[in-house]
């Protein structure tokens, strides 16, 4: 008898699925101190309108705040152009005390959306990825997924592409305290 | 009979229905039946290969699972893949393991994107790869059939790409059932793909394409293969392609599927395959005012916009990559056409035996 084969009527076979690998979950990070004077990180694909339009917004409130926005756009992952993407977005990583990356509201903007924040949260800084309500779960996922379960998350409306300027600005407003209590800021 | 296989076993009816329920059950594959991949199969498949069972292939995302040869050869026994057809799997995994495939971002967007196998090399008629009449589905072919479908198995059980998931998908297409196909290098007046691409004439090879459907495009009017070329081109730089949303046209390709009636009017106009690929490139642009507004802003933005306001879909030639396959009839091409982020992939299946499969270690 082969181990294919046992018993009567009955087989064995193999599972195809591979073993889930142990995540270690890597630290995230609070400011617990006020923004002003910080060098705050936002990064957009230059892609998404309403996003870059609530980062304009942010960059205003952030220098009204007294910190100093620094804005880093991503471009392609592959090529020639990938590698000048991880030089960008490591150097972005260097120079901020804290950032958030965005937006994730797609399939891959959302993976690496989460991948550019966790390299910001590998430099022990507190790090936020920005995504919309329908991949909230997917951005969770692949955070988990590169090791960083509690990379923090701030939610915005789904879908925001198709809103009037004034309504996106209202939204930008709105999230703004979300988006300094998530990193951890303190009362100035 | 001892086993170095280390995969878990499941004890199931030997009813073939018994495993395809479970199959769904546990969901290991794409709602369509699936072989046992019992001992007995999984070895012949691992005898094919001078690989190791314990070998890894690669990381699969986008749950980041550990594809080795074992893996490879569990799924492709689901797949009904052949022994001998066994080395292309193994090399269709590498492809998209490596980082410039990009399979991070391929396996989770919502783009309907999948790994497309070309099949290049000399075992493509034992094989069963499809390359004639039908070579994009319908063939048949054995080959084509369960490799295409054992790679899209383990990127489903190893990597974990669920749609609907951990895979966000819009549409899927067709393909992500599995799309494994030869180039029909006889009737090519070019040299093959895998050739261009430095390898041997004697070599297997799979390059894996990152296509986000397959476009097709039809014509009976040009005689002339300039002509013919150019509206081509100019069909290939339709408004709504993926180049045009991207930072620059500078990463990925799109595979050009000629018929071979095509691709011989084409070669006495462009004997190198080079000019014609340079002439395609000469005429893939539209203009500028083809958009409307808020994609003109952004076109400008990113410096997609020339001087004379024409907007190029990539920015080399090469990027435009024409096969040859399909049937006689001389009136149709495919453009499999690309999620952009991928740089094509090729590699070398390794066989064990020189003739099995035909090629050698």
């Amino acid at each position: 008898m082969t181990a294919a084969s046992v018993g009567q009527g009955r087989i064995r076979i193999r599972v195809p699925t591979a073993r889930p690998p142990v995540v270690q979950g890597a630290p995230a990070f609070l400011l617990d101190r006020p923004i002003a004077g910080l060098r705050i990180g936002l990064r957009h694909e230059g892609s998404w309108r309403s996003w870059m339009l609530i980062v304009g917004e942010w960059e205003a409130f952030l220098r009204r705040d007294g910190a100093l926005p620094v804005v880093v756009q991503t471009g392609e992952r592959v090529g020639s152009e990938g590698e000048r993407t991880r030089a960008d977005v490591a150097k972005w990583a260097a120079s901020v005390d804290c950032g958030i990356s965005g937006l994730g509201t797609c399939g891959s903007c959302t993976s690496w959306s989460v991948h550019d924040a966790v390299t910001l949260e590998r430099q022990g800084r507190p790090a936020i990825v920005a995504v919309t309500e329908e991949f909230a779960k997917h951005a969770g996922n692949m955070a988990r997924h590169l090791g960083h379960p509690d990379l923090k998350l701030l939610v915005l409306p789904y879908p925001l592409e198709g809103r009037p300027e004034p309504e996106l600005r209202e939204i930008a407003a709105l999230h703004y305290p979300a988006f300094l209590r998530l990193l951890g800021a303190s009362g100035g | 009979m001892a086993s170095a296989l280390s995969a878990e076993l499941v004890e199931v009816d030997a009813d073939p229905e018994a495993f395809y329920a479970l199959s769904l059950e546990r969901g290991w594959g794409d709602g369509a039946p699936l072989l046992p991949p019992t001992d007995e199969r999984v070895l012949a498949l691992l005898a094919a290969t001078p690989r190791p069972a314990d070998e890894i292939l690669g990381v699969l995302p986008p749950r980041h699972g550990v594809a080795t040869v074992e893996l490879a050869a569990i799924n492709a026994a689901m797949a009904g893949v052949l022994p001998a057809a066994f080395p292309l799997v193994i090399a269709a995994l590498e492809a998209i393991s490596a980082p410039e495939f990009n399979a991070f971002a391929l396996t989770t967007t919502t783009s309907s994107v999948f790994p497309m196998l070309i099949v290049n090399g000399p075992s493509r008629d034992e094989l069963g790869i499809d390359y004639r009449a039908g070579c994009l589905g319908g063939a048949a072919g054995r080959g084509s059939m369960t490799i295409g479908r054992a790679v899209s198995l383990a990127l489903r059980n190893v990597g974990g790409q669920r749609a609907g998931e951990t895979s966000r998908t819009v549409f899927g297409q067709p393909a992500r059932f599995g799309l494994c196909f030869g180039e029909w290098e006889e009737r090519s007046p070019w040299p093959p793909l895998a050739q261009r691409r430095g390898f041997r004439p004697d070599q297997d090879v799979v390059t894996v394409h990152g296509g986000k459907g397959t476009f097709p495009l039809a014509d009976v009017n040009n005689d002339d293969a300039r002509d013919l070329a150019y509206t081509i081109a100019k069909c290939l730089a339709f408004p709504m392609n993926n180049w045009y949303l991207e930072p620059t046209g500078g990463s990925g390709q799109l595979v050009l599927a000629l018929n071979p009636i095509w691709a011989a009017r084409m070669g006495s106009a462009f004997p190198k395959l080079e000019a014609l690929q340079a002439y395609l490139h000469e005429h893939a642009w539209q203009p500028l005012g083809l958009w409307r507004p808020a994609n003109q802003e952004i076109l400008r933005a990113k410096g997609r916009v020339d001087a004379a306001d024409r907007v190029f879909l990539v920015e080399r030639p090469e990027q435009l990559v024409p096969i040859v396959c399909g049937g006689l009839g001389s009136l149709h091409a495919v453009a499999l056409t690309s999620f952009c982020e991928s740089e094509m992939q090729s590699v070398a299946a390794q066989h064990r035996e020189p003739g099995a499969g035909r090629a050698r270690a």
